[in-house]
């Protein structure tokens, strides 16, 4: 399916957020998601099934002060 | 030297600390190693997924300090509290530094929109650490709302330029009932050790620990700095005068010499 990820289409293969991490290889350790503009929490990345023409962000903690 | 509390959590070490601007992550993990910091910033953004990101978490949760991630990006009290939002779930915490800087020049806290956002993420069961203006009464008003401490800058952030807020800083030391954290514009040990002598409770050094030449060594001098400063606030400090005073007696003893 075809989503938008960081404002970017992105061709999607899976089904959930969970899947969608692991396709781009990154961990989960650090990173927060929203969706639509809403923030999901981690608990339900696994159980959260992404749509086509899903507008998906993912965010990471990086240096700051 | 006394500790710290701030929303219950006990800090033995009054020196906040950024992760900005390191060389790298081992000159990062031995500055604050060295600073001895129990607090430490992060920042968030878009995660890039072209290139790899330099993995500073691992190390830093590793070494056990508490992360405050802060809302840095953020131009409004929406976008703030979406940021908290984000940083809550990336970070597993609800405590935030919250910063709103819609001028990418000077940087400087929009206030009407941090105590917009302050009401809500209280509301929302955050912890928030508001970065804002040396200003008293906004100060107060973050108080009145619910914030669990202020932390009034002394100059721009990453200007080096110390307490150039220093009068207002005292007024809001003076009149807070939450712990003061002097941020930003902290450029050397003297400016940590003057802002915790005037009586603030902490202070935050990001860019002067970050770029200095030897990054440990001044880690360890800001933590030097942090403990004089604040053991010469706890001794109690002598009043200023403009005459001098004598320290030995002043007695006749020489007079039969003349």
């Amino acid at each position: 399916m075809k989503i938008v990820l960081n404002d970017v289409p992105y061709e999607f293969t899976g089904n959930t957020l969970e899947d969608l991490l692991n396709e781009l290889g990154k961990s989960q350790q650090g990173i927060a998601i929203a969706i639509n503009q809403q923030v999901v929490p981690k608990s339900v990345w696994c159980a959260t099934k992404l749509n086509e023409q899903s507008q998906v962000f993912i965010f990471e903690s990086i240096a700051g002060g | 030297m006394s500790s710290l509390l701030i929303a219950g959590y006990e800090f033995h070490s009054r020196l906040f600390t950024g992760t900005g601007k390191y060389a790298s992550a081992d000159a990062m993990m031995d500055s604050l190693t060295a600073s001895e910091s129990e607090l430490v910033t992060l920042s968030l953004r878009r995660m890039d997924l072209k290139n790899h990101t330099d993995n500073i978490l691992q190390p830093l949760q590793q070494h056990g300090i508490k992360l405050l991630p802060n809302t840095s990006g953020a131009r409004t009290a929406k976008e703030a509290v979406f940021a908290a939002e984000l940083a809550r779930e990336a970070l597993e915490t609800h405590w935030v530094k919250l910063e709103i800087h819609p001028d990418p020049r000077y940087l400087m806290p929009d206030g009407m929109e941090t105590l917009l956002a302050a009401e809500e993420l209280i509301k929302k069961g955050f912890v928030v650490m508001p970065y804002v203006h040396a200003d008293p009464v906004l100060c107060k008003r973050l108080e009145e709302v619910g914030c669990q401490c202020v932390m009034p800058l002394g100059s721009p952030i990453g200007s080096n330029m110390g307490l150039a807020s220093r009068p207002f800083l005292e007024i809001i030391i003076e009149q807070s009932r939450v712990p003061v954290i002097i941020d930003a514009g902290i450029g050397a040990p003297s400016d940590a050790s003057l802002a915790m002598e005037l009586g603030a409770d902490a202070v935050l050094v990001n860019t002067a620990m970050a770029v200095a030449k030897h990054p440990a060594q001044m880690g360890k001098a800001f933590r030097l700095a942090v403990e004089a400063g604040r053991m010469a606030y706890e001794s109690g400090l002598g009043a200023k005068r403009i005459q001098a005073q004598a320290t030995s007696p002043l007695t006749d003893f020489l007079g039969a010499l003349s």
